[in-house]
C-alpha cells in the first residue's frame, strides 16, 4: 500500500505492522465497523431516510391515508399545491417567519449575550453587567416552558377583554385597546405571534452567545479597550467575527423553527388566524393529512416544505461563506 | 502503524456507505409500492337467532374504540357490560381514545380496524374519506331492539340524516343535539325580554341589551361558525329545502339565494349596530363562552345543546339555561318558526374489514336499547336519538327541558345538512366569519368567500362528492 506508511516504520516493528496490514478485515476491525457504523446508519435508514422516501413516493399519489388503495398520479399534488391559494399564503408566511425570526432573535440575545459578558465597568478586567449571572438565569426561563404551554399562556395574555395586556394598555389610559383582538386583526396577529416565539427563544441563544464569548480570550477584549474601542466596536470588531460559527449555527436552528412554528401558531390562532395571516404550512399539512383524509397531497406539502428547508440552509451557508465567514475557521 | 493513508481509507469506506444509504431506501421505497396485502374478512359466524340478528360468533371479543370527550367513555363501558351479560362467553373491550383519526390511520391502513368506532371530537376521521370501507348499518336500525321493537321506529325524526350517504347508512349518530339560540330564563324574565323570533326582532333585543351595558351575541375564534350554523338555519326556515339542497350539493351560487343573503343582510346590521361583543376573532372560544353564560355580558349565544355539559362549572348560578329555535327572517316562511335544526353527534361506524362486524353491530344495537340510552340520558344530561328516556323534569335541567319541548313543538320539521363537516369546510369558513362578524367584511365580501371554498371543493375532482336528496 502506501510507500510513505512503510517507508518510516517504527523501530522494531516493522514485521508485526507488515501482517497486521494484511489481514485487513479482522474480527476487530469489523465488530468496531459494525458497531460504530453499522448500528447507528441502518437506525439512520430505517427511521430517517426510509420515511423520507416513502413520503416522497406517498406524494404522488392520491393516497387518503386509511386504504392499502393508492393510484399513482405523478406530478398532480405539486400541481394542485402551487395553485392552491391558501397553500400559497401559508407559504409565504413561513417566508416572513424565517426571514424576521432568526434575525430579530439573533440580533436580541447577541445584545444581551454582550452585555452579561463584555458589557460592564469600563475600568479593571472585562466583565459584564452587575448582576449579570442573575440577568442570565431569569432570560433563560422561558425556554424552560414547554412551547405549547407558552402557547396558552400567551393566548390568556394576550385575551381581548379579560387579557393582561389589555388591561394594563386601558390602566394607562389608551382607551383604544380595550377589547382589541391581538390575535384577531390581521394587522398584528402575525406580529403578536412571532413576539411569543421570540419572548421564548432570546434566553436560550443568549446563553449559547454567552458560552460563545467566554470562549474568546479576554486578552483580545483587553486589547480592543487600550487601543480606543468603546462597546459598540468591540462587539461588531471582536465579538462578532470570533463567533460567527455559532451564530450561523443559531441562524440555521432558529430558522428551521420559524419554517415549521407549528405548536405556537396551533396554540395561539388554531384556524390560521385572521384572513389566514398566521397560517403555516404545517398547519396546512396537518388538517389535509387528518381532517380532509388527502395523505398524498399532505405528504407534497411536506416535501416542499422539506426542500425549502433545506434551501434556506444552504442560503444561510453561502452568504456566510460569501461574507467571507469560511476565514475564521482555517 | 501507517496514520498517513487512513485518512484516505477512512474517507473511501464513508463514500460507500453513503453510497450504500442512497440504495438501499431506493430499493426498499419500490417494494413498498406495492402496498401492504389487503384481505377479505369474513369472521367466524354464529347463528343467526332473535337473541343474536348479527350473527355473532359464541366467545367472540368485540373490540370499541370510543371517543373520549364531554361524555365520556362509562356509557360505552355499560353497553359493553350489557352484551357480556346477554351473550355469555363474549368479551367486549372498550379502549377511550381523544385521537381518533390519528391513533386509527395505522389499524386502517393495516387491514385490521377495530369492530366498532366513536368517530368523533376535533380530530376524526371524514367519513367521505372512508365511505368505502363501512358496513351498512341499515341492517342495525330494521333489527329488533333487546325489547322486541324494530329500532327504526324509535328513534327521533330525522336523526339518520347525517350517517346517509345516499343510500347507505354509513354511520349511527348516537347524542341528539339540537340546535338552538340559547339564553338566560331568568335574565329575561327579570327585564321583560321575549326571544326573538325574526332578525328585525333580533335588532331591537340589542338595543334594549345596549341599555342594560350589556350585548346581544359573542363569539370565539373557534367558534364564529356557530353563527353560520344559525345563518343556515335561519335561511332553509325561510327559503325551504331548496336552501339546504343548493348548499348540500355545492351548487353553483348556493350562497346567493335570496333567503341566505337576507339572513345575512340582517345579521349585518346586528354586527354594524355594535352588538355583537367586540375582540371575538382573538378570544377562545371557551372564554367568550363564559363572558355568556357566567359574565352575562351577552345575553344570547347560538351553539348546540352540548353547551349546557361544555359549561356546567361555569354556568352562573340561577341561569336557567333555555333554548330557542333559530329566528327566520318574515313570518311567512317555508318552515314555520318552530322548525328546527337537529343532527345527531357521535358518529358510530364499524369497518367492513374489522374481525367481528356482527360483534360491532350487536353491541350498537345494545346501545340503541331502552337500558344504555336511559343510562346516559341520566348520567350526561343529554339525550340519545332514542325516543321516551327524558322524564318530564329533565332530571333537573332547564335546557333538556327545553330541548324535548322544542322537539316536541317542531314535529316534523326537522332538518339538518352535512356539507361543512363531510367536505372538512369548517376551517376556512372559520376564517371568513371571523372576518365579517369583526365587522371587517360585508354581505356582498363575505357571500364570494364562502362562494370561493365551496366551489373549490366542487371543482375539486379528487374529493368524492355525496349527493343529498
Amino acid at each position: 500500500m502506501s510507500l510513505l506508511g512503510t517507508s518510516v516504520p517504527p523501530a522494531g516493528t516493522a514485521p508485526a505492522g507488515g501482517t497486521r496490514r494484511r489481514s485487513k478485515w479482522s474480527f476487530d476491525r469489523i465488530s468496531f465497523i459494525a458497531v460504530f457504523l453499522g448500528v447507528p446508519l441502518a437506525v439512520y435508514l430505517i427511521f430517517v431516510v426510509s420515511p423520507f422516501v416513502q413520503a416522497f413516493y406517498y406524494s404522488m399519489t392520491d393516497w387518503s391515508g386509511f386504504t392499502q388503495k393508492m393510484n399513482f398520479t405523478g406530478l398532480a399534488n405539486y400541481g394542485r399545491l402551487f395553485s392552491d391559494d391558501i397553500f400559497m399564503k401559508a407559504m409565504g408566511n413561513n417566508i416572513l417567519l424565517a426571514l424576521a425570526l432568526p434575525a430579530v432573535t439573533i440580533v436580541l440575545s447577541l445584545v444581551l449575550a454582550s452585555l452579561v459578558t463584555v458589557g460592564g465597568s469600563s475600568r479593571g478586567q472585562v466583565k459584564g453587567l452587575r448582576n449579570s449571572s442573575f440577568y442570565r438565569v431569569v432570560s433563560f426561563f422561558p425556554y424552560v416552558i414547554p412551547a405549547i404551554i407558552i402557547g396558552i399562556m400567551w393566548g390568556q395574555i394576550y385575551d381581548p377583554s379579560n387579557g393582561l395586556l389589555n388591561g394594563i394598555l386601558t390602566a394607562a389610559g389608551l382607551e383604544q385597546f380595550r377589547s382589541f383582538a391581538w390575535l384577531g386583526s390581521e394587522n398584528t396577529a402575525m406580529a403578536a405571534s412571532m413576539f411569543v416565539i421570540i419572548w421564548g427563544f432570546v434566553g436560550f441563544y443568549m446563553v449559547l452567545f454567552v458560552a460563545a464569548i467566554k470562549g474568546i480570550p479576554a486578552e483580545l477584549f483587553e486589547a480592543a479597550r487600550i487601543d480606543g474601542a468603546g462597546r459598540f466596536r468591540t462587539a461588531t470588531s471582536i465579538t462578532i467575527p470570533l463567533i460567527r460559527d455559532n451564530i450561523q449555527t443559531a441562524y440555521i436552528y432558529m430558522g428551521i423553527l420559524a419554517l415549521d412554528a407549528f405548536v405556537y401558531m396551533v396554540a395561539l390562532n388554531p384556524g390560521g388566524g385572521p384572513n389566514n395571516s398566521t397560517l403555516v404550512m404545517s398547519q396546512q399539512l396537518f388538517s389535509t393529512a387528518f381532517n380532509k383524509g388527502q395523505f398524498g397531497l399532505a405528504c407534497a406539502m411536506g416535501v416542499v416544505l422539506a426542500i425549502i428547508t433545506l434551501a434556506f440552509s444552504a442560503l444561510v451557508f453561502l452568504v456566510n461563506k460569501l461574507t467571507g465567514g469560511s476565514k475564521d475557521t482555517q | 502503524m501507517n496514520i498517513q493513508q487512513t485518512p484516505l481509507e477512512r474517507r473511501r469506506f464513508l463514500g460507500g456507505v453513503l453510497a450504500a444509504a442512497v440504495l438501499v431506501p431506493l430499493g426498499g421505497s419500490l417494494a413498498s409500492c406495492a402496498g401492504g396485502g389487503g384481505g377479505t374478512t369474513s369472521g367466524p359466524s354464529g347463528t343467526v337467532s332473535d337473541a343474536n340478528p348479527f350473527g355473532m360468533a359464541d366467545n367472540s371479543t368485540i373490540d370499541a374504540v370510543i371517543f373520549k370527550g364531554g361524555y365520556g367513555i362509562d356509557y360505552a363501558t355499560f353497553a359493553g357490560d350489557l352484551v357480556q351479560k346477554n351473550h355469555a362467553g363474549t368479551t367486549a373491550k372498550v379502549a377511550a381514545s381523544t385521537n381518533i383519526a390519528q391513533e386509527l390511520q395505522p389499524r386502517f391502513v393495516g387491514g385490521n380496524p377495530p369492530d366498532l368506532i366513536d368517530d368523533s371530537g376535533a380530530n376524526l376521521i371524514g367519513i367521505n374519506t372512508i365511505l368505502s370501507q363501512l358496513e351498512d348499518l341499515n341492517s342495525v336500525v330494521n333489527a329488533k331492539n333487546l325489547e322486541g321493537k324494530v329500532i327504526k321506529d324509535t328513534l327521533y325524526p330525522g336523526v339518520l340524516a347525517p350517517g346517509t350517504f345516499g343510500d347507505k347508512l354509513a354511520s349511527i349518530n348516537y347524542v341528539l343535539t339540537v340546535f338552538a339560540v340559547w339564553y338566560s330564563a331568568s335574565l329575561f324574565e327579570q327585564n321583560g325580554w321575549k326571544v326573538p323570533k325574526t332578525w328585525d326582532e333580533m335588532l331591537a333585543l340589542g338595543e334594549k341589551a345596549k341599555g342594560q351595558g350589556k350585548y346581544l351575541f359573542c363569539w370565539g375564534k373557534e367558534a364564529a361558525t356557530y353563527y353560520l350554523e344559525l345563518a343556515i338555519a335561519s335561511a332553509i326556515k325561510e327559503g325551504g329545502d331548496d336552501v339546504r339542497l343548493a348548499l348540500d350539493n355545492l351548487k353553483e351560487n348556493c350562497w346567493s339565494h335570496p333567503a341566505m343573503q337576507s339572513v345575512l343582510a340582517g345579521m349585518e346590521k346586528i354586527v354594524k349596530a355594535g352588538y355583537m361583543k367586540p375582540g371575538g376573532s382573538g378570544t377562545a372560544f371557551t372564554a367568550a363562552q363564559a363572558q355568556w353564560i357566567h359574565d352575562e355580558s351577552a345575553v344570547l349565544y347560538p351553539s348546540g345543546s352540548w353547551i349546557e355539559n361544555e359549561m356546567k362549572d361555569q354556568t352562573l348560578a340561577g341561569f336557567k339555561l333555555t333554548g330557542a329555535p333559530a329566528p327566520t327572517v318574515t313570518s311567512g316562511s317555508k318552515f314555520p318558526y318552530e322548525a328546527l335544526h337537529s343532527a345527531a353527534a357521535e358518529a358510530y361506524i364499524v369497518p367492513s374489514q374489522a374481525k367481528n362486524v356482527a360483534g360491532g353491530k350487536e353491541m350498537l344495537r345494545t346501545m340503541l336499547s331502552k337500558d344504555a340510552a336511559t343510562n346516559f340520558a341520566k348520567n350526561q344530561l343529554a339525550s340519545t336519538i332514542v325516543k321516551g328516556t327524558i322524564p318530564e323534569d329533565g332530571f333537573g335541567s332547564t335546557a333538556l327541558v327545553s330541548q324535548t319541548k322544542m322537539l316536541d313543538a317542531a314535529g316534523k320539521n326537522i332538518f339538518t345538512w352535512g356539507f361543512v363537516d363531510v367536505y372538512g369546510m369548517n376551517k376556512d369558513l372559520l376564517v371568513v366569519w371571523n372576518t365579517f362578524l369583526d365587522g371587517k367584511s360585508d354581505v356582498a365580501t363575505l357571500t364570494s368567500d364562502m362562494q370561493k371554498i365551496t366551489d373549490k371543493v366542487r371543482n375539486d375532482s379528487s374529493v368524492s362528492k355525496v349527493e343529498v336528496k
